[in-house]
């Protein structure tokens, strides 16, 4: 009996749990480097910032900042579920687009912003619903569905546009309730900030707190455990993409708020700053990892690195260098400390 | 050439092989002559495939030494192999489905002129191979409309047309129908002919008698006989592969049983399963035995709607029920299955408390609180021996005893009727084995029906009430373990799908 055992535990995958304890202390360290070696990124690279632009704190280059990245921002929000569901976006940026002509052109037709608004958002999660239910039901992988879908949207929007910018600022009596989505004031803030900072607070505790966000970990972390459990798998796939629609259209909305224009023909580099961000922040591409705080510091990384670039003047051209040499880092670093821990 | 012509083929000695600080293959020592073939034999686990890779390459040795004609195999690397002259034919195959028959025959090794791709040559050889074996394989046709058989057959032939001396096949006919069988069987014999040497491992005894002029017996990782065809039947086969002749007692005492709490009739999968049926009664526990492929898995799955094509009829406490389509159907009816695989039955970053309440109503509707979670878990998992301590631990980081255990409270967290429980002990240490058979011998004194498969089958018959022994998608027989002591070779010779003469 004893060597039949024997024969049998050899294929298994056993470790004692002595080994693993030891191992875990000898990790420690490095894993706690590991897990919040962005934020040190971060803190070191304000530190920057203040020493080159000492104004760099100042409550009116803050907002700014803020203001400026308040709408990848929470498209980086719906895409910290994506990527963590095991999914991608690519289709982000048109639906960015298709978010801010509809709410120009519909607040033109009908006069009404409250329409556009409403229209803009209807969009967003028509288009999240149609990337969920090609990429959950048809078994489309996410990359190339969207890759598709993103292409359609972008179309759409030209059809409805005529390919020419929809300008609310040449109907002077649309333009106060246009822009109130992006000029309002609250408490002193710009209400594009006090939506970023809502959606990411919402989306954080959605993720980390409730049985929805443990799902989508559990869809990305292993799809089989998941099915077996008995999970709703094809419609938490789906759910995923319905969020960075809508919230992608919300996005849209409040540029075009901004601009007083609303066009088909924005939004081209959105989809991957929004994947560099949650990418940079620690989220693993692979799935069932990461947090809503990392895509917070990714997003603040971000905006930061690209306003120290303007104050010291350097060109829209090193900044592209920059940010995707530090998108291939975050991932580099990713993949070594991953296969540190495997071997 | 200075290698002797009387060199074997293969040479192993002393040949061990450890996975986790345990030998899957221990001190074999044998040799495969040129020019011949050889199969090997064993139950589950006994450790043919494990040999067969490091005979291939695939995996290093631990201690001893393999050599193929006298020069030392190093493991590891394809390129290694091949350069010996071995060509493998793993059970999964690796064709490249987009390529067709012809790119993927020659794939990794095309025949190539300045660069160039040699189409037409390899071509012409690719007709001049399947002439030679009387087959017809259309060359230009994508891999992906081949049929299993065929894609084996292109295997053996990529082997061949590589230089291949030596051919190692890993349950070669386990995939084919009768028909496909007598074609591969001609090939093989073909090869020999032309002077290859062929080692294979199959779990079809009619098949290695037919084809093999050396029989290797092994079990336990060891090997208890190699002896030429001739000295072979497959009555002294099945002996050398199961051992003496050992009676085997239960342990636990037999329970009074209730009332018919579970039956189904008619379960067929096209191609698996074919119109099996089982009843069983309140706090039964039935064991379900067979060789790897004979179906109790996929019984077992199709039983909680994780087999699409299957169908039947199932009746629960007398009442009929419809056909489970999800687990989730399965999980209301009372009927809950522990999957096989701990690694893709948990979510390993999750801790136990998370992988508990996955896909459960939760305590809390919305939000999700770990503490109470893990109160609620606690009960649950010390009934199944789990540290109540670990419950906050990742699972990546708990050992394969303790995931089983998670495993098991998942599932029997829900109070089912019938829990059915694949595989319970495969790879755990002797501990935790026996705090998983106590636990669920304990759950069947409580009431619940229980139907478990496990390839050891002392294991089984010593937990359960009834065996069936499953083979080719059937049930073949059933021994009453609670009343007659049943010897392991009668029933191994079972599932090997011979039948007792009345």
């Amino acid at each position: 009996m004893s060597k039949r055992q024997v024969a049998a535990a050899g294929a298994g995958s056993d470790t004692s749990r002595d080994s693993t304890d030891a191992l875990d202390a000898r990790r420690g360290v490095g894993l706690f480097v590991g897990r919040f070696s962005m934020v040190g990124v971060l803190v070191l690279l304000i530190a920057v910032a203040m020493t080159l632009y000492p104004a760099f704190l100042k409550p009116a280059n803050v907002s700014n900042i803020l203001t400026q990245n308040s709408a990848v921002g929470i498209i980086a929000a719906g895409m910290t579920f994506v990527i963590i569901s095991g999914g991608f976006d690519l289709s982000v940026g048109a639906t960015y687009a298709l978010g801010g002509t509809l709410y120009a052109g519909l607040t033109l037709q009908t006069g009404s912003a409250v329409v556009g608004l409403l229209s803009g958002l209807a969009g967003g999660a028509i288009v999240g619903v149609a990337n969920g239910l090609i990429i959950s039901r048809m078994n489309i992988n996410p990359f190339v569905a969207t890759l598709g879908t993103s292409s359609i949207i972008t179309g759409l929007a030209f059809v409805y546009s005529n390919s020419a910018p929809f300008i609310v600022t040449n109907k002077p009596s649309l333009v106060p309730a246009y822009q109130t989505l992006a000029l309002t004031t609250i408490a002193g803030v710009l209400l594009p900030i006090w939506i970023l900072i809502i959606v990411f607070v919402i989306a954080g505790i959605l993720l980390a707190k409730t049985t929805y966000g443990r799902n989508v970990y559990a869809v990305g972390g292993n799809h089989e455990a998941a099915w077996l459990s008995g999970l709703r798998v094809k419609g938490l796939n789906a759910s995923v993409y319905v969020l960075t629609g809508v919230l992608s259209g919300l996005a849209g909305m409040m540029d075009s708020s901004r601009l007083g224009v609303g066009q088909a023909d924005v939004g081209g580099n959105l989809a991957l700053d929004a994947i560099a961000i949650v990418v940079i922040g620690g989220t693993s591409l692979l799935g069932g990892e990461g947090a809503m705080w990392r895509s917070v510091v990714g997003l603040l990384i971000l905006a930061t690195l690209t306003n120290v670039f303007y104050s010291l003047n350097i060109s829209q051209n090193w900044q592209l260098i920059a940010k995707g040499a530090i998108v291939v880092g975050a991932v580099s670093v990713d993949a070594m400390t991953r296969t540190r821990r495997r071997g | 050439m200075t290698v002797t012509v009387t060199a074997p083929a293969i040479s192993c000695r002393g040949v061990s092989k450890k996975f986790s600080g345990k030998y899957a293959v221990h001190d074999v020592t044998v040799d495969v002559a040129a020019g011949r073939v050889h199969a090997i034999v064993g139950e589950n686990g006994a450790g043919k495939s494990t040999l067969l890779g490091m005979i291939s390459g695939r995996l290093a040795t631990d201690e001893g030494a393999i050599t193929i004609f006298a020069e030392d195999l190093r493991a590891g690397d394809p390129r290694e192999s091949r350069r010996h002259g071995l060509a493998v034919v793993y059970q999964e195959l690796t064709m490249v489905p987009s390529l067709t028959a012809v790119e993927n025959v020659f794939l990794g090794q095309l025949d190539a002129h300045n660069g160039f791709v040699r189409q037409r040559d390899m071509r012409r050889r690719f007709l001049e191979l399947t002439s030679d074996f009387e087959l017809a394989i259309d060359p230009d046709v994508p891999v992906r409309n081949l049929s299993i058989s065929q894609q084996q057959l292109l295997e053996i032939i990529r082997g061949v047309q590589a230089n291949g001396r030596i051919l190692v096949l890993d349950e070669p006919s386990a995939a084919l129908a009768e028909s496909e069988r007598e074609v591969l069987y001609r090939v093989l014999g073909t090869l020999k002919e032309q002077g290859s040497t062929i080692v294979f491992v199959s779990h079809n005894l009619d098949e290695v008698l037919l084809l093999s002029d050396t029989i290797t017996v092994m079990r336990d990782g060891e090997v208890i006989g190699a002896r030429p065809r001739a000295e072979w039947d497959k009555r002294s086969l099945v002996r050398a592969m199961v051992g003496r002749d050992v009676h085997v007692q239960r342990h636990a005492e037999r329970r009074r049983l209730d009332d018919e709490s579970f039956a189904v009739e008619n379960v067929s999968l096209p191609g698996a399963l074919h119109r099996i049926a089982v009843s069983a009664r309140k706090g039964e526990i039935i064991g379900l035995w067979g060789l790897v492929g004979s179906g109790r898995t996929t019984f077992l799955r199709s039983l909680v709607g994780l087999e699409p094509g299957s169908s039947g009829t199932l009746r629960l406490a007398g009442r009929e029920c419809p056909w489970p389509k999800n687990v989730r159907d399965a999980v209301r009816s009372g009927v809950v299955l522990v999957p096989e695989s701990r690694g893709s039955a948990l979510v390993m970053n999750m801790n136990a408390s998370a992988n508990f309440w996955l896909g459960r109503r939760s305590l809390t509707k919305v939000f999700l609180s770990p503490r109470r979670e893990r109160l609620a878990v606690e009960g649950t998992a010390r009934f199944f021996g789990f540290d109540a301590r670990r419950i906050g631990d990742a699972v990546a980081n708990l050992s394969g005893g303790n995931q089983q255990k998670v495993l098991l409270a998942k599932w029997a967290g829900y109070q089912p009727d019938v829990l059915l429980v694949d595989e319970p002990t495969r790879g755990i240490d002797i501990g935790a084995k026996s705090e998983v058979m106590s636990s669920l011998s304990r759950l069947a004194e409580e009431g619940t029906t229980i139907i478990m498969t496990s390839s050891e089958l002392e294991e089984v018959i010593r937990i359960s009430d009834r065996l069936l022994v499953f083979s080719h998608g059937r049930v073949v027989h059933e021994v009453d373990t609670a009343h007659e002591d049943y010897t392991v070779e009668q029933i191994v010779k079972f599932g090997f799908g011979e039948v007792e003469n009345p």
